[in-house]
């Protein structure tokens, strides 16, 4: 179980702060370095704005690092999105099979998995209908149920656990918890510490772009709380 | 992989045509009376009160304007597509390529139920369809190529610099009225001739309208031409996504 499925070493990521000539450039990711190996379930913490969400999307494979590097045994990795590309005049069916597409499944894999999301996502006969008509709720539960069918090798979460109104909520908590609990390789992204250290066996904090610690869920969120009731002076 | 996106793009094809039917009252009848009434309209001008038009004015209004018209939204549509879909691009790891092919297949194939109409209407006005319609494919290829190929760079550079938008739509406009789109081009003076036989809009218009009104093949050298232009502009197209691709997910839409 010690085979590292992606690893990064010392990546960084950087935007354009505006669009027009000579704007300048911002690194949302300055040097993070992560192993993530298989069956893994990792959490990444640290404040809002620390980078979180662009490490994520660099896993995924949709920002590409303009410094350092990233290697990945040939894995899927799969940001886990809600509602992608939902439209509104058409049915739940034919959201389900566009936005699993777009998730990267095949046609007959979702075809196959329909009535399983028709279940989930308790819609009834709603399923059929265009989800323009569908109040914000119900978008939520067939988006969840939607997401929920992807299964690639790697299941990148960015705080999406529940949704919907308390019972659905419970429900969807509990698919996504037996779904980590699978053995399937996570990174889940939080602010929410609770969340992190439920469903969590390392954990990775960064801060300002930069990693700050990776290890065991325990000694890293140590760490973290002595530093946040004693930051240190320069920060 | 490559099979998946395959059915990306044609599910998201029918997804875009379903939606856009269920989005207006009319539905599916303003595919054919969008373009009906603009073609209305340049009747009126050009034909009752201009008088431009020769004899056999509508026939060639109605061909110039249903290619055109799906050209230009090939290259609207398509080169806005990568752009547009921005919100998309930065959630999910796609080929950039595929939102300008769903664009341009939808177009397709709107222009191809307007074409069917074409073809009655041409009929009721005394064309007939002919032996040489089997040129028509070709000519409907080239056309595809060169609309794609211009789509496919402008979608590449649109998401960097969305300001080309407002360029793009006076050059087309532009380039619709050097193409003998709505009036036919035989008061270009001789000597401005050999600019005109380089226009692939200009050239593919002629070759249709050959097939359509006289049953003449097209000039297989022009048509040669235009689709070696075409295949060297997807080619360049490609490249532009290609390489810039790594851009998009980074950009504010």
């Amino acid at each position: 179980m010690n085979d590292v499925v992606i690893e990064l070493d010392r990546v960084g990521v950087a935007f354009s702060s505006q669009r027009s000539i000579g704007g300048s450039r911002y690194w949302a990711l300055e040097d993070v370095s992560l192993r993530l190996r298989r069956g893994e379930r990792l959490g990444v913490i640290g404040r809002n704005g620390a980078g979180k969400s662009t490490l994520l999307r660099v896993l995924a494979g949709i920002l590409v690092p303009d410094r350092g590097a990233i290697r990945r045994g040939g894995v899927s990795c799969q940001l886990m999105s809600l509602a992608l590309g939902f439209v509104p005049h058409l049915s739940g069916r034919d959201n389900a099979i566009l936005s699993g597409l777009l998730l990267g499944l095949r046609r007959r894999d979702i075809v196959s998995r329909l009535p399983a999301i028709r279940d989930f996502s308790e819609l009834g006969d709603f399923f059929e209908q265009p989800i323009a008509t569908y109040s914000a709720g119900m978008n939520l539960r067939l988006a969840f149920s939607v997401a929920i069918q992807v299964e690639p090798d790697v299941l990148l979460i960015d705080e999406v656990l529940s949704v919907g109104d308390a019972e659905f909520q419970e429900k969807s908590g509990a698919a996504l918890r037996a779904r980590m609990g699978e053995g399937h390789t996570v990174v889940l992204v939080s602010h929410d510490e609770k969340q992190i250290a439920d469903r969590c066996d390392r954990v990775l904090w960064i801060e300002h772009g930069r990693s700050v610690l990776e290890g065991p869920r325990d000694e890293v969120f140590e760490a973290y709380h002595r530093d946040l009731h004693h930051p240190p002076e320069a920060a | 992989m490559r099979l998946h996106l395959v059915e990306l793009v044609l599910f998201s094809t029918y997804a875009e045509l379903r939606a856009e039917a269920a989005r207006s009252y009319l539905g599916l009848i303003w595919w054919v009376l969008e373009p009906a009434m603009m073609m209305g309209a340049f009747w009126l001008v050009f034909d009752v009160i201009l008088k431009t038009g020769g004899p056999d004015y509508v026939p060639f209004l109605l061909i110039g304007m249903t290619l055109w018209q799906w050209m230009k939204s090939c290259i609207t549509h398509g080169g806005y597509a990568i752009w547009g879909s921005l919100p998309m691009v930065r959630q999910v790891r796609l080929p950039p390529l595929v939102f300008p092919l769903i664009a341009m297949l939808s177009d397709t194939v709107k222009f191809a139920c307007i074409f069917v109409l074409l073809v009655a209407i041409l009929w009721a006005l005394g064309y007939p369809p002919n032996a040489a319609y089997w040129a028509l494919p070709i000519v409907f290829a080239a056309i595809f190529l060169a609309a794609a190929g211009a789509g496919f760079v402008i979608s590449a550079l649109v998401p960097l610099v969305p300001d080309l938008r407002f360029v793009i739509e006076q050059v087309l406009m532009v380039v619709m009225f050097l193409s003998g789109v709505i009036f036919p081009l035989d008061k270009v003076p001789e000597h401005l001739r050999w600019v005109m036989a380089l226009n692939p809009v200009a050239v593919v218009m002629d070759d249709a309208r050959g097939i359509l009104l006289h049953g003449q093949l097209p000039n297989w050298t022009g048509l040669s031409k235009v689709a070696l232009i075409s295949v060297v502009l997807c080619v360049v197209g490609l490249l532009f996504v290609q390489r810039l691709a790594p851009r998009f997910p980074k950009l504010a839409s």
